[in-house]
């Protein structure tokens, strides 16, 4: 009954803070959350100008392929970099909270997944538009999603504990990222990399979620089962990995704060 | 040269079964640290006989408490190499408590006074309970402690209602029993028609007046902890906000206050803690911690040596 009430409370915090993010976000535009609709639609489209002829043969339905890649690449991106930062923004908080600190962390990257939510709607007429015809293969997405939440949860755990002590990672990290982008096969088909490359993207956390992604919609099957182990492992490596580092420095975190 | 080399294999030998030794112990002594350094769960022990002495609801054990600071800031990636090289710590100790042992009892009201710096914010924190010390121990239990800082955890750019919510869920309330107590809360605070307003545009006496209203909600609290907060607000919400204090405590609540007025800690408190650069300097009255509070003009040893021995004879415990 009190572990029940406990995790009733978790999630209210979870509900609390998320709704804070999200009211922050748009706090000062006019269009406020169709933002996340419109973002991952505009640049889609200014993708497909630039790059749907160069790669016209070996990618069919160029908009699809890459609408997959973006909706995936910015639950990532967003939520390891605004969890980044979590405990640091709310240093204040972090001395009166009751139940563990990882909710800070969790809400940032559960914001991230609403926002994933949202720009799923932006597939919804895309879809339409390219003829793309789902079959019931579709209900293993969550699954995919699923695993990724499970991992940017793990990393961000890990990058939030760095950045309390190495203000720098921030800047890294961003460097990092856009290296981590070219390595995820966002618009361009992996087949077309050098023979080295095309083990270091098959092997990139990311790109596996992308590539899941892309056979569940565009192929109507799910991807092989090799990737499907590769994906697990880094999902519940990156999260027990992250969770003990968390824990194991969470004394001196607060001290640092 | 054979029994050279055997001489030299040898001393390599005890070098590295020295070293491993000197390892070995090392972790075991901070395994041993550790262990030392957990935060227990009080017992709540009930004294046989005599019913009028509350039992104890907080105790501090020769708490410690050391912070790493950097000691030379590098300005350069090339100077923080070279540092590394030379193998050069940056890093100095700073002992921010030294040695602090008290007890509090259920229902007692607990005045903290010292000089800025003096360790009573990280005192604070190690009872919250959001701190563990580097050695000794704090025993409290860490669910019944509400601590309530001047203007901190709001949102600026949330609304006032959000802001009750977000802090509310934050501390430990439900979601239930914040609804229930939301008009009870903005009425407390004097805001009615401001809540729908984003905090940014209160006024700092009304985001502080909104702190203590929500912390202060209902009886939930069992040992509240307020840092400077009863001298905030004009003079009618000081008032007020005495008075809700004054409840809390007839409630049962036990409450700790730290406070730069020692008029307040005076008309307040049963119980005074002086503490100063870390070192617990006197406890016991509130009145006789104060009067000596005020003697001190900032040059400790002159008045350790002048007149302190015999004062924290008569004023600890």
């Amino acid at each position: 009954m009190r572990q029940n009430s406990q995790l009733k409370q978790y999630f209210f915090v979870i509900k609390e803070l998320t709704g804070r993010e999200l009211k922050r976000k748009y706090s000062r535009s006019k269009l406020g959350v169709i933002w996340s609709v419109l973002n991952p639609l505009l640049s889609m489209i200014v993708i497909s100008l630039v790059f749907s002829q160069m790669f016209k043969r070996a990618i069919e339905n160029f908009p699809v392929f890459y609408l997959c890649g973006n909706v995936i690449w910015s639950l990532f991106t967003t939520g390891t970099n605004t969890a980044m930062t979590a405990l640091v923004d709310n240093k204040q908080m972090l001395i009166k909270v009751k139940i563990p600190m990882q909710v800070f962390v969790i809400s940032r990257v559960y914001t991230a997944f609403v926002n994933f939510i949202y720009s799923l709607i932006a597939f919804i007429p895309i879809l339409i538009v390219f003829r793309v015809r789902l079959n019931w293969i579709i209900l293993f997405l969550p699954v995919v999603v699923l695993l990724e939440l499970l991992f940017v949860t793990g990393l961000s755990m890990m990058l939030s504990v760095g950045y309390v002590f190495f203000g720098d990672l921030k800047h890294l990290y961003g460097i990092a990222l856009t290296l981590w982008m070219y390595l995820s096969a966002l618009f361009y088909p992996v087949n077309s990399l050098p023979g080295i490359m095309v083990t270091v993207v098959g092997n990139n956390p990311v790109y596996l979620f992308i590539d899941g992604m892309r056979w569940i919609v565009l192929e109507g099957s799910l991807q092989p089962w090799t990737s499907f182990v590769k994906m697990v492992i880094w999902s519940v490596g990156a999260y027990l990995i992250g969770s003990w580092i968390f824990r194991k420095n969470k004394n001196k975190v607060m001290q640092k704060i | 040269m054979k029994i050279l080399a055997v001489i030299l294999a040898l001393m390599i030998l005890a070098e590295v079964v020295t070293l491993l030794v000197y390892f070995i112990k090392k972790k075991r002594t901070r395994k041993k640290r550790r262990r030392q350094t957990a935060i227990n769960l009080l017992k709540i022990e009930y004294p046989k006989g005599e019913p009028e002495v509350k039992p104890v609801v907080i105790k501090a054990e020769q708490v410690c408490m050391d912070f790493s600071r950097a000691v030379n800031e590098y300005s350069s990636v090339k100077e923080l190499v070279i540092r590394a090289v030379k193998g050069q710590s940056n890093k100095g100790i700073y002992r921010a408590l030294n040695d602090i042992s008290f007890e509090i009892r259920k229902g007692e009201v607990v005045g903290i006074v010292g000089t800025n710096g003096a360790g009573k914010s990280t005192l604070l924190k190690i009872v919250s309970g959001a701190l563990r010390p580097t050695s000794g121990k704090m025993l409290v239990n860490k669910q019944k402690v509400q601590i309530l800082t001047l203007g901190t955890g709001f949102d600026m750019e949330l609304t006032g209602r959000e802001n009750v919510y977000l802090n509310g869920a934050i501390i430990g309330y439900e979601k239930s029993f914040i609804d229930e107590h939301y008009e009870q809360i903005v009425e407390f605070a004097e805001l009615e028609g401001f809540m729908g307003e984003k905090v940014k545009n209160y006024s700092s006496g009304m985001v502080s007046r909104l702190g203590f209203a929500i912390a202060t909600a209902g009886d939930a609290a069992e040992i509240l902890i307020l840092d400077e907060v009863l001298s905030v607000g004009d003079r009618l919400f000081q008032k007020k906000s005495l008075q809700r204090v004054k409840e809390m405590i007839h409630g049962g609540s036990t409450v700790i206050m730290v406070s730069h007025s020692t008029k307040t800690i005076r008309d307040n408190c049963s119980k005074a803690i002086w503490i100063e650069k870390g070192h617990l300097i006197a406890q016991g009255e509130a009145r006789q911690v104060c009067d000596l509070y005020e003697k001190y003009d900032g040059n400790l040893e002159k008045q350790m040596g002048a007149q302190m021995g015999e004062m924290e004879i008569e004023c600890v415990e």
